[in-house]
Formats: C-alpha cells, sequence, structure tokens
C-alpha cells in the first residue's frame, strides 16, 4: 500500500490485550498514510501543500494578510476568487480522520497504561480539533511503555517553499529494552560535556531528553517515504525548552538500511585496506551509534530563530550539523575509555557512507534532497581538505583528516545555523553542494545498491 | 618477580565488592546445599549436571577474581592538607576539554563509569591529568587527534 511499510516485528512480549492495542494502532497507522499522499500533491512534485501556480512571493503577501496561510498546520488553496485562503488540515481532513480518533479511543480502551491511555485519548481529540501542542506536552510527559506510538501532522522536509507545513506520518514500534539502555548509557556520557553558547546567538536548552530504541512494526505517511532511522521531537523549540524532547531510534529500518545500503556502499566505494579492516559487526555497531549520536545532538543545536532565518536552508545545516557533531563529541569518549579509537574509526567510516546513501535516496526521493546537499557538503569539504580522495575508483580516506575536518565543519554549521543571514547561507551552499564527489562512483553502486537499479 | 595489579578503590567500591562476594559465596552454598544433579542420564550426561556444573564454574571464577581484588586493593584515601591542589585518584575535577565544559571524578578502572561522571585513571585523560595543578594545560595525543585539556578546579570530599 502506498505510503506504508510494514516489518516484521516481534509481539510475544506483549500481552494478549497489548496485543489487540498494538493491533489497533497500526490499523490507526495505517489510515494516515492517504491524507500524506494528498499533502504530498503528486501531480504537482514540490507543490505541496500550496497551489502550484502560486509563488513565493505571492504565499508571502497572502501571509501577511492572513497568517494562516503560512501556519504549519493548514493547506492553501484558491477560492472562486483565484485568491489563497488557508483550510486547516482537520477540516480539510474531517471525514478521513473520524474513523483514526475513533481507533485511537478504541486503542485507549484497551491500555492499562494510564499514561498511555491519556496520550491517547488526547492524540484522538488533536487530530479533530487541530489542537496538536497538548498532544505533543501528553506525548512527552508518558512515561515509557512497550508499545511506542506517535501520530499526526509532524515533519516539515514536505514543505520546500518555507519548511513550516507538517506533513501526517504515523509509527508503531515495540521497545527493544536492550538496546534502550545501550543508548541512554550513551546518552549520560555525550550529555556529560557543555557545548559552549555561540556568543550573540540565541541558543535554546533543551530542559530533558528521553531516548528509547524500538522495533518498528509500521511506518506511514511521510516516515514511510524518507525510510527515517530515528527522531528527535518536538520541533517546536518552545515545547522542547519546556518539557524536553523524546528521541526514538528506529532499530527496524536501521538494520535494513545498514544491509541493503550502507554495507554495499562500503565495500564497492572503499578502498581494500579499509574494507579488511572492520568486521560487519562493528559496522553494523557504528551505523547504531551514527544515528544515536545524530539524533542526541539535535536536542544541542537549537536557536530559537535559525528555522527563521535560514529558512529552506534550515535542514541543510540542521541535519548536517548534527551528524558532525555527534561524531565530533565521540573525541571526548575516546579520552574517557567509553569508546576505543578503532570504534571511533568506524563510526567516521559509517558517516561517510551514509553521505552516499542520502545522495543516492535523493535520486529516487526528492524530498530528502536537504540530507543529500548536507552530505555532499562534508564530502566536498573533506575533498578539498585532502582528507578523502578518489583513486582508481576507490575512496581513500585519511581518518585523522577527517576528524580533524569535522571538528572544523563542526565550528562553521554552528555559526550559520546560530548566526548567519539566508544570503549567506545561500553561497555557503552553493560553494560546497556539488554531487560530482558521489557521482563518479554511480556506475560502480548500481550494481549493489538495489533501489539504485532505476536510477 | 610480577608485581601484581592494584585495584584503587574508594570506600563505597570497596564495600559493594565485598557485597558481591558475600552473596556469590551464599549461592553458592544455596546450589550445593540441596542434591546435586547426577553425573549420567541413562547413557549420556546429564544436561542438568552441564548447566550446573557451567553455573558453579562461573560463580567460581567470579569469587576467585573478587577475592584477588580484595587482596590488592588500595583504598583511594584523601590527600594530605598540601596535595589538595593537585589531581590523584578520588579527586572531582572540572576541566575545558577543547573548549568544552566537563566535570568528572578520577577513580579506579573498577568503579569507572563515564555515563556516572566517573573516568578511569588509566583512561587517557585520567593518565594524562593525574599530578597536574590547577590552571595547568595538558595536551593529550590520540592516534586520531590531539585533544587539550584545562584544569579548572580540584575538590576531594569523602564519597
Amino acid at each position: 500500500m502506498k505510503g506504508i511499510k510494514r516489518f516484521k516485528v516481534d509481539t510475544k512480549e506483549l500481552s494478549q490485550k497489548e496485543k489487540a492495542l498494538f493491533e489497533t494502532l497500526v490499523a490507526a497507522a495505517e489510515l494516515i498514510a492517504p491524507l500524506y499522499i494528498r499533502q504530498k500533491n503528486e501531480r504537482y512534485p514540490g507543490s505541496n501543500f500550496y497551489p502550484p501556480d502560486a509563488t513565493v512571493k505571492e504565499i508571502e503577501k497572502a501571509a501577511m494578510k492572513d497568517p494562516a496561510i503560512l501556519d504549519p498546520y493548514t493547506f492553501v488553496e484558491r477560492d472562486k476568487s483565484n485568491n489563497l485562503v488557508a483550510v486547516p488540515f482537520h477540516i480539510k481532513f474531517k471525514k478521513e480522520l473520524k474513523p483514526i480518533a475513533v481507533l485511537l479511543r478504541e486503542a485507549a480502551d484497551l491500555s492499562e497504561n494510564q499514561n498511555f491511555s491519556f496520550y491517547l485519548r488526547t492524540q484522538a481529540d488533536s487530530l479533530l480539533d487541530g489542537n496538536y501542542q497538548k498532544s505533543e506536552i501528553a506525548w512527552l510527559q508518558t512515561e515509557f511503555f512497550k508499545i511506542g506510538f506517535v501520530i499526526g501532522p509532524i515533519e516539515r522536509y514536505l514543505d520546500k517553499l518555507f519548511f513550516k507545513k507538517c506533513a501526517y506520518q504515523a509509527w508503531v514500534g515495540i521497545l527493544n529494552q536492550k538496546k534502550t539502555q545501550e543508548a541512554d548509557r550513551f546518552k549520560r556520557i555525550i550529555l556529560a560535556s557543555q557545548r559552549k553558547i555561540l556568543p550573540g546567538s540565541k541558543k535554546v536548552d533543551v530542559s530533558k531528553l528521553s531516548i528509547r530504541v524500538d522495533n518498528t512494526a509500521i511506518f506511514s505517511g511521510l516516515i514511510a517515504d524518507f525510510m527515517f532511522t530515528g527522531t528527535n521531537l518536538p520541533n517546536d523549540v518552545n515545547l522542547m525548552e519546556r518539557y524536553g524532547s523524546s528521541l526514538t531510534i528506529f532499530l527496524t529500518s536501521l538494520d535494513l538500511k545498514f544491509n541493503q545500503d550502507h554495507l554495499p556502499i562500503f565495500y564497492t566505494v572503499f578502498e581494500k585496506k579499509i574494507q579488511n579492516k572492520y568486521s560487519e559487526t562493528e559496522l553494523c555497531l557504528a551505523s547504531f551509534r551514527c544515528i544515536l549520536l545524530h539524533e542526541i545532538s539535535h536536542s544541542l543545536i537549537r536557536y530559537r530563530d535559525a528555522e527563521k532565518r535560514l529558512n529552506n536552508f534550515f535542514p541543510v545545516f540542521d541535519e548536517l550539523f548534527a551528524y558532525i557533531l555527534g561524531i565530533k563529541a565521540c573525541g571526548t569518549l575516546i579520552l574517557k575509555d567509553a569508546i576505543s579509537h578503532k570504534e571511533l574509526e568506524a563510526i567516521i567510516i559509517m558517516h561517510i557512507a551514509r553521505n552516499f546513501t542520502w545522495w543516492l535516496d535523493s535520486l529516487k526521493n526528492p524530498d530528502v534532497k536537504h540530507y543529500a546537499i548536507g552530505s555532499a557538503i562534508a564530502e566536498n569539504f573533506y575533498l578539498k581538505e585532502g582528507a578523502i580522495k578518489e583513486k582508481s575508483g576507490f575512496l581513500y580516506v585519511d581518518l585523522a583528516k577527517v576528524f580533524i575536518c569535522i571538528n572544523d565543519l563542526s565550528c562553521i554549521m554552528d555559526h550559520y545555523l546560530g548566526l548567519e543571514t539566508y544570503e549567506e547561507a545561500r553561497k555557503f551552499v552553493k560553494e560546497y553542494c556539488s554531487p560530482s564527489v558521489f557521482k563518479k562512483f554511480l556506475p560502480k553502486l548500481k550494481k549493489v545498491v538495489k533501489k539504485t537499479a532505476n536510477v | 618477580m610480577v608485581e601484581e595489579k592494584k585495584f584503587y578503590l574508594t570506600k563505597e567500591g570497596l564495600a559493594r565488592i565485598k557485597k558481591e562476594q558475600e552473596a556469590l559465596k551464599d549461592l553458592m552454598l544455596a546450589k550445593t546445599r540441596g542434591e546435586s544433579p547426577k553425573v549420567m542420564h541413562s547413557e549420556d550426561l546429564n544436561p542438568e549436571y552441564l548447566a550446573f556444573q557451567e553455573d558453579m564454574n562461573f560463580l567460581q571464577k567470579r569469587v576467585s577474581e573478587l577475592a584477588n581484588i580484595l587482596k590488592n586493593i588500595e583504598l583511594i584515601k584523601l590527600p594530605k592538607k598540601g596535595k589538595k591542589q593537585i589531581v590523584d585518584l578520588g579527586a572531582t575535577i572540572m576541566a575545558e576539554i577543547d573548549g568544552e565544559l566537563d566535570e568528572f571524578k578520577i577513580v579506579g578502572t573498577l568503579e569507572a563509569d563515564p555515563a556516572s561522571h566517573r573516568i578511569s585513571n588509566e583512561s587517557p585523560i585520567g593518565q594524562a591529568i593525574l599530578g597536574k595543578k590547577v590552571g595547568e594545560t595538558v595536551v593529550i595525543k590520540t592516534p586520531l587527534v590531539n585533544h587539550s585539556c584545562k584544569i579548572i578546579k580540584i575538590k576531594y570530599s569523602e564519597a
């Protein structure tokens, strides 16, 4: 089914009642995908949420009169007089949202965990009345339950014009206790160091950060398209500041991406010496840590004005900075004997492999372009500094130089996210975003990565 | 003669090791008090006996390890008055590492847990700052990159 990805998940830890609850949530999640497809407006690629003929200027002008035009939770349409009007999601999709709310209330009745039950009822209300903040707060205040569940208009990546409007998505997963403990330990080590605040910037301090690792059962809506391996919510900095943020690692999609993309890329792109140095187990752990470090870092790089200032360039800088800041933090972890040198090396290698993955993904799904641009910036930066080089069809990596580059690039990203203007961000992206660094490897990659077969 | 490795422990660390040793001894006693499984079952080795033996070996090994630790421990003590400005085991350090502030306690390897701000004296940072004073900056060399660490504050407390 379009907009849905199902994964095999072991439910034997769940009681009969919890299994019923789980199935009800999966059914609710499935129903969100068609709404996402309509938000995506596939007939006119790139014009998601807005009429295909509307220009940025026209939308901005209309938003001056009616701020709801740029509200994260409205659709923009033309009325009979050809004027732009905002229609809230909960009104536009009222008919489709009702059965989802019914399922959520049924699930709430099945839950013996009162907090979770309260969250589900609040979520059902939010979908119908458009007050999404109250359900986000309820979610943040719900202690970890065996079943992980999120639904609603959440991520802004589909809004290519303003990075404001939220696309529908849902996921259901089952808590992986062992991996969650491991992730939590890692988080506490990372958070032990206090990052220096950039003078003049409007840094937001996140009050608390909880972390869970799930075995995913279903992705629906945007998350199925993007195949996230982790997420850090809420996106609203004010909510995050007051109620903290919650991070989820999707182990199932991470394993899938590791086996289908990261590993084949590793064996295709990197020179033999590197290939022989790291075992698949080491690389798999590094891949997990890469995403874990990335999501933890998201909580450390929030600036109150960054989204507004950088507009559609915000996700490029935000995602890249989160990736490299996490790796930078590993330097201190080595000093504390929390990880070994070889483990850090494997993390850097997987970071480079992931850059290739994002570029390949963007060829098939242009909506992930901001990740691909960020990846290209990193690769070009390393290339320019002589930290990586291509020779005879293979990538040679000077790991020490890459690590120094990561430190330097972190400072640059922090500066752009914390202080720089839209125009300066545009210039920086233009200078570093060339995909030629990846393109050289495309003929080889086509043979090994299934997804690129039709590129 | 090879000198045996010393294990540095705080008072609470020592109490924890002793408690673990007692608990393991009790467990071994409880396991052997009842009737042990027979070695043979029909003509084959009894799987219950094998499992029992495996458990006992594991417990015995850990009890021996703990005994060796207790034999070679050195209790971390508060330094003398004049030495409190020098980094030693048991010190809580506030340091600036590559421009980021960090606070941690230097402990022996057995009690090290970076997630709880307890760093081993044998870790790269532990080795580098032992014996250093407030205000000193040390460069810690690692195969990938050199780190700088400036000691901002040294604090000693009983716990």
